[in-house]
């Protein structure tokens, strides 16, 4: 029995931490999207009135 | 007009027809006929003046989001205009809104989206974050009754692999850069969105979740598995969490567990080459 518990264990693996990069200005929809306007986005395309420069696409 | 996005009926009513409302065009798309709404929206014109107080998110862009007494408010601003160009009031559990457009600003526009981006996507993921599924930042494509999500952030390649499905007569693309991702009782959905991105590729269809790809750009196709936390970090990384409210965090990363569990989250390295479809096929 007690080989049998043995068996089942995982093998312990130290704790990692791993860094993920967050983009806050696509995560918050701070950006421009190409969707944008009738006539499509783009660098002053469209009726985009976000402040940021279009430059700055979300996608 | 009725619109339904990732599942969600939106009803907006306007009464005044001198201010006449269309969608955007990729949104147009997503009209549907008369239906019981999940979402009612008035639309009215006038003047917007700045809400008082501090917000409560901002966004560094064109929104900031306060708390009112009736829930939540969403104010617009752009260099156009001193005063916001839109206010978007919603109750708490936004299932009912108004849209106050400021006259001035949009004064001899030919028609008004009062959905205009980025409020649709905001009203989307605050419905999706109280416990309703998830928004990616990814590349949702239909292949043989299933779906397959290709996540990234800008830059990535989604539109480059939208592309490349397009061309196969097999394939539907849902979207080439944001698609959802919902429960229900007979399994996860991936959704296409209006949101599209360089393609521009954008469906109302959907299709059973089948597998989840976190891409990476290499010079040649390869897959490498992923524990299910580095799994959860990246897709977390590359959606729209509602930063500003601990319980969506705490749905949302939850969810995406929920998602790692249920399906393949696998990393893609991948070469812009036509072999790429077949090899995910065979993944």
């Amino acid at each position: 029995m007690e080989d049998q518990d043995n068996t089942r264990k995982r093998r312990y693996e130290k704790p990692e931490i791993t860094q993920v990069d967050l983009r806050p200005e696509e995560a918050v929809l701070a950006a421009c999207k190409a969707s944008t306007g009738q006539g499509g986005g783009g660098p002053g395309g469209g009726n985009c009135r976000a402040p940021v420069p279009c430059s700055s696409l979300g996608s | 007009m009725h619109l339904r996005v990732a599942g969600f009926t939106i009803h907006i009513a306007h009464a005044d027809r001198s201010w006449p409302i269309a969608p955007a065009a990729a949104a147009s798309a997503f009209l549907v006929d008369p239906a019981p709404a999940d979402v009612e929206i008035t639309v009215q014109v006038g003047r917007c003046e700045a809400p008082a107080g501090a917000p409560v998110f901002e966004s560094g862009g064109s929104w900031r989001l306060f708390r009112t007494a009736d829930g939540y408010r969403f104010s617009f601003v752009s260099p156009r205009s001193s005063a916001p160009y839109k206010i978007a009031d919603f109750t708490p559990d936004f299932s009912s809104g108004r849209i106050t457009l400021h006259e001035p600003f949009f004064a001899g526009m030919p028609a008004i989206d009062p959905l205009e981006y980025p409020l649709d996507e905001l009203l989307i993921i605050s419905l999706l974050a109280r416990g309703h599924g998830v928004e990616l930042h990814g590349c949702g494509i239909l292949d043989d009754q299933s779906g397959c999500v290709f996540v990234g952030q800008s830059g990535a390649g989604k539109s480059t692999i939208a592309r490349l499905w397009l061309e196969d007569e097999r394939a539907v693309v849902l979207s080439d850069d944001r698609i959802v991702v919902r429960a229900h009782a007979d399994g996860l959905w991936v959704y296409g969105t209006p949101w599209h991105g360089e393609a521009p590729l954008a469906s109302p269809r959907r299709a059973v979740l089948k597998q989840i790809f976190l891409l990476r750009q290499l010079d040649r196709h390869a897959l490498s598995a992923l524990s299910r936390t580095d799994a959860v970090a990246r897709m977390f990384a590359a959606s729209f969490p509602i930063l500003h409210d601990a319980a969506a965090v705490e749905f949302t990363l939850g969810f995406l567990d929920r998602v790692a569990a249920t399906v393949p989250v696998r990393e893609l390295g991948f070469a812009p080459t036509r072999s790429l479809i077949e090899f995910v096929r065979s993944a």
